[in-house]
């Protein structure tokens, strides 16, 4: 089992014709992801890796059924590709692109927003993507590093989200799903909604958040963590050394106005009875005792 | 990426925000010229695109010729916040009783505009945030319309703002909040907005921050050559497309992604001291680290590199081939470790092994850094 993603997800890649779409779904189809369509205006007709390329959202979804979909879409375009995704009807969405205007984004996450109750969920800006051990990846993930078991991830960061699967399966502790919050200064899904997803899945043991400085994110996910969450949680907050006022690559990783630090995130989590991992491989242990 | 006030100053007014008199000089002699265009007194206000200027002495009010000549030489050439002063701007004084504050920033957790005030204005707002939150009145703006009048009108009265003064600073706040969409801002700031003797508004101070995702966009809007609060090798490393921050220890360090560039630092910052935070994004190239390369070791002084790679969206072999080549090419002497994993990760191995690199295939970064500590000693 799984959250969100799984071998029959019916998957869609938006920006499949360029540089970087290509490539990845080479990589998402080895996965055995079942990529059923992909979309670049203009290029309706043609094929990528044996993928039916099609001019418009709503043209993929009617004639291959897709329900998912993943972008490689450059960032300018990025707002309008995705109210044509919300409005073809697909729920899930994986927002991998970085550097999508701020304002954009708002956008993006209110239009999100209006169709909240069917039950959509939008992933990104900036992240790897999601990805379901054995099952399939929408994203940008490499896949050795992660093995199918009961542990659930949510990253801000695609670099450290690997670290964190790959030392859970190197000591044997699998994964249920792997989730790419993205690391801009908004998510278009906010953190809490995705523990939920992984506090109903009853292949998930427990949950491992992966911070980072900045934003308010991983307190308010404390505040529902500390209401409403029956699984066990780790987390660990990346940026304990980050100078303040200097944007750590992530544009969303920036300690400013004294929100959003290091010690802050850590104090908030520890009050809602969060077990603090103080370097990512402190994650075995806790793997070992939940398990 | 944070506007000069000078550079505030002239879009609010170009959107009819009233601002004071103002003239910006780059020597002791252009500040005076601008001192007796204007008519003493003035206030001198160094021009740094940064913050808490006031607190650092970067602002101070003169009545002679004299003493014009004399803080600008003062403040021209000094550092605030690190940066230094190139220019001051000199301001007609302006009389007033009452200080207001008025701006609008993007709340990251709603991913929506967010407008504040306070009658509290010209003090530190995150300390009014802090120790008084009542007051500060707040209002969420959904994204796909404008702020009306009559919502701004509404919040004003509600903060307490003096009813004189409402629909004026509503006024204020509107035309503010066009600058915020118009500017793709993420911050648009008068504070303090202020009350003058004669009863009409003044924004006294002008802050704007912009994102620097949309300059793409705004680049027509925005003024071009805008000097940025970064270090010469933080500038170097936006040249070549990568992160660099400059941190003060000795050990340089290379990761392929911002939260890994983090975890390093934080690790190694446990028992060493990290030179940098190095990000290179997700566009690796051979070239890309070969500059990376050169730049960390234009810091002296390093003992060891550490560099941490994931094949993911990045070819790491590429970037193999690059680490190599610069260490081939400079016969680098000080220990390089590596640790790289995922897609054609053995490629990447072989590559760095013939370039003397210590490669180590363990997962977690501690144990890169346990053999980085055993090199260094």
């Amino acid at each position: 089992m799984s959250i969100l993603l799984n071998k029959n997800t019916r998957v869609l890649v938006q920006g499949i014709t360029g540089r970087i779409g290509r490539v990845q779904t080479h990589w998402m189809l080895a996965y055995g992801t079942n990529i059923v369509a992909g979309v670049t205006p203009g290029k309706g007709g043609t094929s990528v890796e044996g993928v039916p390329v099609f001019d418009s959202v709503l043209e993929a979804v009617e004639k291959t059924g897709a329900d998912a979909s993943v972008f490689f879409v450059p960032a300018p375009f990025v707002l309008d590709a995705f109210i044509e995704t919300v409005d073809a009807g697909i729920n899930l969405i994986v927002v991998v692109p970085e550097h999508i205007p701020v304002h954009d984004v708002m956008k993006m996450k209110a239009y999100a927003r209006n169709h909240e109750n069917r039950e959509l969920l939008a992933l990104g800006p900036t992240t790897a993507g999601i990805l379901t051990p054995g099952e399939a990846k929408m994203g940008i993930m490499p896949a050795a590093l992660f093995k199918p078991g009961r542990i659930g991830i949510i990253s801000r960061s695609g670099t450290l989200s690997y670290e964190m699967a790959g030392i859970l399966s190197n000591a044997g502790y699998g994964q249920s799903t792997v989730v790419g919050k993205g690391a801009d200064p908004i998510a278009l899904t906010n953190l809490s909604a995705i523990l939920q997803h992984f506090d109903r899945d009853p292949a998930t043991a427990g949950v491992v958040i992966v911070g980072e400085v900045g934003g308010v994110q991983e307190e308010e996910a404390a505040k529902f963590i500390a209401d409403g969450m029956h699984k066990p949680v780790a987390a660990y907050i990346a940026g304990k050394f980050a100078p303040e006022g200097k944007r750590m690559g992530h544009a969303g990783a920036i300690v400013q106005r004294s929100q959003g630090t290091f010690a802050s995130k850590q104090q908030a989590l520890r009050e809602a009875d969060v077990t603090i991992l103080n370097s990512p491989i402190d994650v075995i242990g806790w793997a070992r005792h939940i398990s | 990426m944070n506007l000069y006030e000078h550079e505030a100053a002239d879009i609010f007014s170009g959107f009819g925000i009233r601002v004071p008199e103002r003239i910006l000089a780059a020597t002791p002699d252009e500040a005076l010229m601008a001192a007796e265009k204007i008519g003493l007194p003035v206030v001198v206000k160094a021009q740094v695109p940064a913050g808490g200027r006031g607190l650092a002495g970067g602002v101070k009010t003169v009545g002679t010729a004299d003493e014009v000549l004399a803080v600008a030489a003062d403040l021209l050439g000094c550092r605030i916040q690190g940066i230094k002063v190139r220019s001051v701007m000199v301001v007609r004084k302006v009389d007033f009783y009452r200080e207001l504050y008025l701006g609008i920033t993007v709340d990251g957790f709603k991913g929506r505009p967010l407008v504040m005030v306070s009658t509290r204005g010209g003090m530190n707002i995150e300390e009014v945030a802090r120790q008084n939150p009542a007051d500060i009145s707040s209002l969420d703006v959904p994204i796909d319309r404008r702020l009306f009048a009559f919502e701004a009108r509404k919040l004003l009265k509600g903060a307490g703002f003096p009813a004189r003064q409402i629909p004026g600073c509503a006024d204020t706040l509107v035309r503010l909040y066009q600058v915020f969409e118009a500017y793709n801002a993420m911050v648009a700031e008068i504070n303090p907005l202020v009350v003058c003797t004669n009863d009409s508004l003044m924004a006294l101070d002008a802050k704007l921050e912009v994102d620097d995702s949309s300059l793409f966009r705004t680049a027509k809007l925005v003024p071009k050559s805008h000097e940025r609060n970064e270090s010469h090798l933080e500038k170097l490393g936006r040249e070549i497309g990568v992160t660099y921050v400059e941190l003060d220890g000795d050990i340089g360090i290379i990761s392929s992604g911002a939260g890994l560039g983090m975890a390093t630092m934080d690790i190694i910052g446990q028992r060493l001291r990290p030179a940098n935070f190095l990000e290179t994004g997700g566009a690796i190239t051979e070239e890309l680290l070969y500059k990376t390369m050169d730049l960390i070791l234009t810091k002296k002084g390093l003992r060891a590199v550490f560099i941490n790679l994931y094949g993911g969206i990045n070819p790491i072999h590429e970037g193999a081939k690059g680490i190599v080549r610069y260490v081939k090419e400079h016969a680098t002497r000080i220990p390089i470790v590596a640790k790289a994993l995922g897609n054609r990760q053995e490629e990447t191995w072989g590559i760095l092994r013939s370039g003397g690199v210590h490669v180590v295939t363990e997962v977690a970064t501690e144990k890169a850094v346990e053999k980085l500590i055993e090199l260094i000693g």
